[in-house]
């Protein structure tokens, strides 16, 4: 006890001035050394920082489902065929031409002749054909490329630029292989059991116009440049996925000129970066829907009810109803402050030749119409100005939101005030999306808002509203499928077979529009809006962004992958931190040290005095 | 399965007599009767006991959770159903919960925290390559906080109702009962981003992007991006430590033996810095080791405002997925790290303090 009281007046003071020392020795020299190192600054590289809010969750091809992860793996191997920036139609991106058989059973792909490998290897149709059988044969490689490669029955290299693809039945997915070729001489000591945990962060092997050349989790992702790109290099010379976890941190660098670029903004977010000073904002159209889902009765594939869905919800009459009595038009520029569109089908219409108008079907937001329509299908109103159906049960609906949603919070309000003049009641819930989806897949709902994203080719959206998508049972448990409302109709289950066959892109668009129009009618959703999709860059610094067929720069479906970003003039500024800001700080700290040891050393000699 | 289960139980049950012998370095066990040892005995299988359930707790806990794995995977992808499946099975989550248990205890026993579903990466490579940005950042503010807290609350003490006193009560306060996030992003917006502010650190991050040449210089951009959020959590912290060191401080202050010691007619700052404070400090000595406990696990909404790639934004990420193992690993890890400090807290403030050698 004794020893460890007179101890510590001794050891603080020598800890103070210890760490007071410690400092200084750490970073005077530091900050001399940054000068000195910082003197041939490598000014002229051109570097392009984008700011995102998701760390990709894998650079390995065969994992990773993040649109971060699609991004980054995307720049960094090549499809056989991209998407036009005109139309998301298919365009030469490895293969230079396609042709198939009549019978669509057999495609052949004619591979751009030269093109290398990043470590200098020619790609050839080997590759291709290897690529394509791993994953097709791949208990691991699959999962992930199965809607591409669900009909391929095999690839052969004919010659080093011909991969003939051997199929079990037509399908119009084959001009839009969403499979990036992967080197053979690379992949080959890879086994295929280490693929779920094989991060392919060392030193990267592919044919796109970027190298991964450095990742710090949870921080950003390098790429070089590959200027030797067969399709023309970037005239950048790095490209940086930078991480944020906070958007409002990542705005503030956005306008402070840390990074160069943001991607996903929200709206609140997007309209105050209109008047920021050199910096452009893009709004473009969203690929993508919201929607309020509707139980039409939930059932399994095997045709089993389950859940507890509100009975009246059943009747089409009822779904048209609340169809009528959704003002779309507010949504939009209450929710989403006018940064979109109403909906109206499940195509959003960035995608015009499958884009779906309703014409004189459409319901028009009219209270009116909606209740006569009730009254019409015997649903009276009670006392208390709620219906209740032919055999005596309320109207009363479930409403589910979700937390992670602004919007969706937003939009369940104004449903339920809508529902509420026509003599619905709703019972407002909010939840996370992970337990949505659980009571969603059980059948315990009525209404709820969620949205989709959906992809150029249309098969899995229109395949969600399939018999096959509803819930299935798994020795006892109940799993979901992909459908959402268990709308199950056996007409549109025909039409559905019928597009998957379609080679004929216009043929194949007519069914498309022929299974919204069965959705439109029979309202298993009501698609509320299309929300664009928000970006910015500093145009004060950079040039030559390429905006795809829905009008995003970056993060979309376009074929310029960053290759045309450049400064608009010489005035290069690579916008990294300055040497005399780091300096600076440096000072500033060592100064704050030397000032913190000095008052504490007089702190002590004026309590000396006054002993 | 009851017999592996006797057997990990078991395992664990033969540890505290493992770990207790090196916790006890030889000068001090001579310091200590019988008794004493007991209490120590006692405290690490306490210790131990807690870590097993908190083990268990976790595992089922993160289970409860709605959401499914394999169906989050597939979500963009758009899988089938068969290929969902195929994924719950590649993940073992097909197999019924008692079973995943034991494999989960199996792989613990062999070090194995098992594969992280949405990383595709082991558990235990994820967590290393993000446990040292919460150390360092934790553990540089969490001792910068003691120092001056420390200070702080003497100097308030021995000056009750100075200038000093009062400013320093008042904002220690203030900065206390702030959200630490807010607190983080007004700082940020202040001193990071230049549209009302100074514009002098690093938005987030604990790098540059193009990083300066050489180790030094490596470092100082380090300590440059630390900055900021090393500021927000000091400040969060100093009242912690300032307010229960002015209080007990004051509390010895009133006691009869440094009147005595005064009236030996030994000088104020004597009777200040070898009677007063060292008695002072043992709440404090407590509360330290509460806190070193939360190094790991404390950061966590300072860590998202800053984009600092540490374990809190990990746990962020796992939690949203849901990550099963990689959650059950990140808590397991607070846990232990929680449990250990307390303990060795518990045993070091014994060495100081009889009385709770005899407690």
């Amino acid at each position: 006890m004794t020893s460890f009281t007179s101890g510590s007046g001794r050891t603080g003071r020598r800890l103070a001035a210890a760490i007071t020392a410690l400092g200084l020795a750490v970073l005077l020299p530091a900050t001399a050394a940054v000068a000195q190192d910082g003197s041939p600054s490598p000014a002229a590289k051109k570097v392009f920082t984008i700011g995102i809010q998701q760390d990709p969750d894998s650079l390995n091809p065969f994992n990773g489902y993040l649109s971060s992860a699609y991004e980054a793996q995307g720049i960094m191997y090549d499809l056989l065929t991209g998407w036009s920036d005109e139309d998301f139609g298919p365009v030469p991106q490895l293969a230079d031409s396609w042709e198939k058989s009549s019978d669509g059973l057999t495609w052949t792909f004619k591979i751009h002749p030269g093109v290398k490998w990043s470590d200098g290897q020619p790609l050839t149709a080997k590759d291709v054909a290897y690529t394509f059988n791993r994953t097709i044969n791949g208990a691991n490689e699959r999962p992930k490329y199965d809607a591409y490669v669900k009909n391929i029955k095999d690839v052969v290299a004919l010659d080093d630029v011909t991969a003939e693809f051997h199929l079990n039945a037509a399908d119009p997915i084959m001009d839009h292989l969403w499979v990036p070729i992967i080197p053979e001489h690379i992949w080959k000591n890879i086994k295929s059991k280490d693929v779920p945990s094989f991060d392919n962060e060392d030193n990267p092997v592919g044919s796109g116009p970027w190298v991964m050349t450095e990742r710090k989790p949870g921080e950003f992702i390098r790429f070089a440049a590959n200027k030797n790109y067969y399709r023309g290099g970037p005239k950048l010379d790095e490209l940086i996925f930078k991480i944020f976890e906070d958007e409002d941190a990542m705005v503030q660098a956005l306008r402070k000129g840390e990074i160069d670029a943001v991607d996903s903004l929200g709206g609140t977010t997007f309209q105050s970066l209109q008047d920021a000073p050199g910096v452009t904002t893009v709004k473009s159209k969203g690929l993508g829907f919201n929607e309020i889902g509707i139980n039409v009765g939930a059932q399994t594939v095997e045709n089993k009810p389950i859940g507890d869905g509100h009975p009246a919800l059943k009747d089409r009459a009822v779904r048209q109803a609340i169809a009528y009595a959704t003002d779309r038009n507010v949504l939009v520029d209450r929710v989403l402050r006018g940064l979109g569109s109403a909906g109206a089908s499940i195509i959003p219409p960035a995608y015009a030749d499958i884009y779906y108008t309703p014409g004189d079907k459409e319901y028009k937001f009219d209270l009116n119409r909606a209740n006569s329509l009730l009254d019409g299908a015997g649903y009276t109103r009670g006392p208390d100005g709620i219906r209740v159906d032919p055999s005596g049960k309320k109207l009363s609906f479930r409403l589910f939101g979700r937390e992670d949603s602004e919007e969706s919070k937003a939009s369940v309000q104004f449903v339920q005030g809508w529902l509420k003049e026509i003599g619905i009641d709703t019972k407002v819930q909010i939840m996370a999306e992970d337990k949505l989806t659980e009571v969603i897949g059980n059948g315990e709902f009525d209404l709820f808002e969620w949205g989709w994203g959906v992809e150029p080719d249309p098969d899995f959206q229109v395949s969600v509203f399939t018999c096959d998508q509803r819930s299935y049972t798994d020795s006892g448990t109940i799993y979901a499928g992909w459908s959402d409302s268990f709308y199950c109709n056996s007409a549109y289950d025909t039409l559905y077979k019928q597009q998957s066959t379609q080679l004929d892109r216009p043929q194949r668009a007519t069914t498309i529009k022929q299974m919204q129009d069965m959705l439109y009618t029979d309202v298993p959703y009501v698609v509320t809006y299309y929300q664009d999709n928000l970006q910015a860059y500093r145009s004060d610094r950079w040039t030559g962004l390429k905006p795809d067929a829905s009008g995003a720069i970056y993060f979309g479906y376009g074929t310029d992958r960053y290759r045309s970003i450049d400064h608009p003039s010489e005035s290069g500024d690579s916008g990294g931190i300055s040497t005399g800001v780091l300096i600076g700080v440096g000072a500033v700290v060592a100064i704050g040290l030397v000032a913190g040891g000095v008052a504490l050393a007089r702190s002590r000699a004026t309590e000396g005095e006054r002993e | 399965m009851a017999t592996q289960l006797g057997q990990v139980s078991s395992g664990v049950g033969s540890a505290p007599d493992e770990t207790a012998g090196p916790t006890l370095p030889t000068p001090v066990k001579k310091r200590f009767t019988g008794g004493a040892t007991t209490v120590i005995v006692r405290r690490v299988l306490g210790a131990i006991v807690s870590l097993f359930a908190v083990l268990v707790f976790n595992f089922f806990l993160f289970r409860v959770l709605p959401g499914d794995p394999a169906r989050k995977l597939a979500r963009n992808r758009h899988l089938s159903a068969e290929q969902v499946m195929e994924l719950r099975r590649s993940m073992g989550l097909d197999q019924p919960l008692g079973q995943q248990f034991l494999t989960y205890l199996q792989g613990l026993a062999h070090g194995d925290l098992g594969q992280s579903f949405s990383k595709h990466m082991p558990v235990s490579e994820y967590i290393g390559d993000r446990i040292w940005p919460t150390v360092l950042l934790v553990g540089v503010s969490t001792i910068l906080s003691i120092v001056f807290g420390i200070w702080i609350g003497i100097k308030g003490a021995w000056q009750r109702g100075s200038a000093f006193d009062r400013v320093s009560n008042a904002t220690s306060l203030t900065l206390y009962s702030m959200p630490e996030f807010w607190l983080g992003i007004v700082l940020l917006m202040l001193l990071a981003g230049n549209q009302v502010g100074l514009g002098l650190f690093p938005t987030g991050g604990m790098h540059s992007v193009t990083p300066p040449e050489g180790v030094l210089a490596n470092a100082l951009d380090v300590a440059y991006h630390l900055f900021l959020p090393c500021l927000t959590l000091t400040l969060a912290y100093l009242a912690e430590f300032s307010l229960v060191m002015r209080s007990s401080l004051l509390d010895e202050m009133g006691q009869d033996y440094l009147t005595t010691a005064r009236a030996k007619g030994l000088r104020d700052l004597k009777v200040r810095r070898r009677h007063a404070v060292p008695n002072a400090l043992l709440p404090t000595t407590t509360l330290i080791f509460l806190h070193f406990g939360f190094i790991i696990s404390g950061a966590l909404t300072v860590e998202i405002v800053y984009s600092w790639p540490g374990l809190g934004t990990a746990s962020l990420e796992a939690l949203q997925f849901p990550d099963f193992n990689l959650l059950q690993g990140i808590f397991l890890l607070f846990a232990a790290s929680t449990i250990i400090f307390n303990l060795v807290g518990d045993l070091l403030l014994g060495l100081f303090d009889p009385r709770v050698r005899e407690a």
